[in-house]
């Protein structure tokens, strides 16, 4: 899977989770930058994450990661093809 | 020696110290600090009792080496079990055991029975325990989970564990982000310093000038709360906001003007609480430290486990995939609200007062957020509009009262009658000229109190564009002088040193 198609996967998610069709995530995103992405909507959305791409994130990322190109990066260290 | 910051003997003992903490090689300041720390907590009371912050953090050390040790995802699990069991097994038998006995006792007593069922236990509880116990707790699972380096030194630990300032009332720490600053070198910067004092100023202020006055009202009402209806309630419950939120606060801005004239940053704990729109924005601005912590390390694990995925599935089974996940989140709120009060004390006024209230309060928000909409559209009332942001405001601060209704009154009980008194209009109209000044405070006490509010209001208002003492240093040195020199004059004039001088404790240290 390329970078590009993890992007592309988490708009989706991120539209989805979020209810709002303009989103549009990059490397830089962060919670700042997406109305209603707060420490509740945090956890619903590393769900969907998982979902979407079968893969785990530890509990450690979950707390520690801090935008959108280190989930992105996560997920590629995890998701093979 | 009082174990208060605001007194005397506290102030000459920090002088010496801050002077011998930039004296001494760099390398041993940390080191210097825990001695320090050590002395502290043992000359702030009874000195054996600093066995149990001891026994924490080499509980602590030992969890952190083996799983430094071993790779073996079996036993770091282990490891961190025996630690946890161990920390929560004594904050329980400290805490929470007499809250236990007391409960069966009141639900046998209203069974019939005669005599107490159960006898509670008469154990003395370390200063902090909350405090400490989490900011341990919390470093260990992080190294559990991998994202904090494994502390080899066990002294070193210890100084997290204890560091003085912070013991007594938190900040609850992360080592991950607040741990290895202790042991970099400091060498002194005035700006620093000068900043870390003029912020323990700023927190005297809030202590001694304005907590002190409201606990007068407070005390006044509170203690006596039977002969009390209407007027005179709301009015001592609002002081008791104040009266918290500057004590607690305030001792916070010692702690952390303090640990900056050590060179040390520490977190934020608030951030002008009563500012907020809502119940969740304000638990994002009030006890930063203890929500950032229940977040972690209680929410986000508890809506992770296999069990609540399973249900958080199967209700959005049922009732579709939005109302799905919202119960889910409400459930795993539940048990985060449930904790916080609990954490606040072994009390049912604490379990629901600062727990289960804002739960309700919360979850009854989100589901009326659609009502609210609709009602704005037909009234056409602009979403963003101050006026609609003030009233928010205002509701928000009302909802709070309430809670702390329940955190002041002697028990659940009493908060139950004064909320009944409360709004018992028959009798509001009981509070006339003098009488508001029988709460306690004569005419001059009442002015000063009412023009520290208003200094206090027009700083935090101040606080939202930015930091103050920035601004401040950016003026002429007579203008900066002045307004120093007028502060500090102010609180040692004008603080309040009568014969409950000893009750400027901090009210959070009891927990």
């Amino acid at each position: 899977m390329s970078r590009e198609e993890v992007f592309a996967a988490l708009n989706e998610v991120f539209q989805d989770v979020f209810d709002d069709t303009s989103i549009k995530v990059k490397d830089e995103t962060t919670s700042e930058d997406i109305d209603g992405w707060d420490s509740l909507e945090h956890i619903n959305l590393i769900a969907a994450v998982e979902q979407e791409f079968g893969m785990k994130f530890s509990m450690g990322q979950v707390v520690t990661m801090k935008n959108v190109g280190e989930m992105a990066d996560i997920i590629l260290s995890q998701v093979k093809d | 020696m009082q174990a208060t910051f605001t007194s005397f003997y506290f102030l000459c003992f920090y002088a010496c110290i801050l002077l011998i903490y930039y004296l001494i090689p760099k390398k041993t300041q940390w080191f210097f600090l825990l001695s320090v720390s050590v002395a502290y907590y043992l000359l702030t009371g009874n000195g054996l009792l600093i066995a149990y912050p001891a026994a924490s953090c080499l509980a602590a050390y030992a969890g952190i080496r083996v799983m430094a040790g071993t790779e073996d995802a079996g036993k770091r699990r282990l490891a961190l079990f025996g630690v946890a069991a161990a920390l929560l097994g004594i904050l329980a038998v400290l805490k929470y055991v007499n809250f236990a006995v007391n409960t069966v006792n009141g639900i046998a007593g209203m069974l019939g029975a005669d005599e107490e069922v159960l006898h509670g236990l008469r154990l003395l509880a370390p200063l902090g325990v909350s405090f400490y116990t989490f900011s341990i707790l919390g470093y260990v699972i992080d190294v559990y989970n991998k994202i904090a380096v494994p502390q080899k030194n066990f002294f070193r630990l210890a100084l997290y564990g204890m560091y003085f300032p912070v013991i007594l009332s938190g900040p609850i720490l992360r080592y991950r982000e607040d741990g290895e600053q202790f042991f970099l070198p400091h060498s002194f910067n005035y700006r620093q310093v000068t900043f870390g004092l003029q912020r323990m100023v700023w927190g005297f202020f809030k202590v001694l000038v304005i907590s002190e006055r409201m606990n007068i009202v407070v005390n006044t009402v509170y203690d006596n709360y039977a002969s009390y209806a209407g007027l005179p309630i709301w009015i001592a419950t609002v002081c008791f906001a104040f009266q918290l939120y500057t004590n607690f606060s305030g001792s916070m801005d010692i702690v952390l003007g303090m640990s900056q004239t050590f060179g040390l940053k520490m977190p934020e704990n608030f951030q002008t609480p009563f500012f907020a729109e809502n119940i969740s924005e304000y638990w994002r601005k009030w006890h930063i430290s203890l929500g950032v912590w229940m977040k972690e390390y209680v929410f986000y694990p508890l809506l992770r486990t296999g069990t609540f995925t399973k249900l958080g599935k199967r209700l959005r089974e049922r009732f579709g995939k939005k109302r799905g996940k919202q119960l889910t989140t409400f459930l795993g709120m539940f048990v985060l609200w449930l904790t916080v009060g609990i954490w606040h004390g072994g009390d049912w006024k604490f379990v629901i007062g600062s727990g289960l209230l804002h739960w309700f309060y919360i979850v009854s928000g989100e589901l009326l957020q659609p009502f609210f909409e609709k009602f704005m559209v037909k009234f056409h009332i602009a979403p963003k509009s101050r006026w609609l942001g003030g009233f928010r405001i205002l509701r928000t601060f009302f909802l709070v009262n309430i809670g702390f209704v329940f955190f002041r009154a002697e028990s659940l009980s009493a908060a139950v009658h004064m909320l009944k008194a409360a709004v018992s209009f028959r009798r509001i109209g009981t509070l006339t000229g003098s009488a508001a000044f029988a709460l306690g405070l004569d005419w001059i006490e009442a002015v000063i109190a009412a023009v520290s509010l208003l200094i206090l209001l027009a700083v935090s208002l101040l606080q939202q564009k930015g930091s103050v003492r920035e601004r401040i240093e950016k003026k002429k040195l007579p203008v900066r002088f002045a307004i120093w020199y007028a502060l500090l004059f102010y609180t040692i004039l004008l603080g309040y040193y009568g014969p409950e001088y000893s009750a400027a404790e901090f009210i959070y240290q009891g927990f």
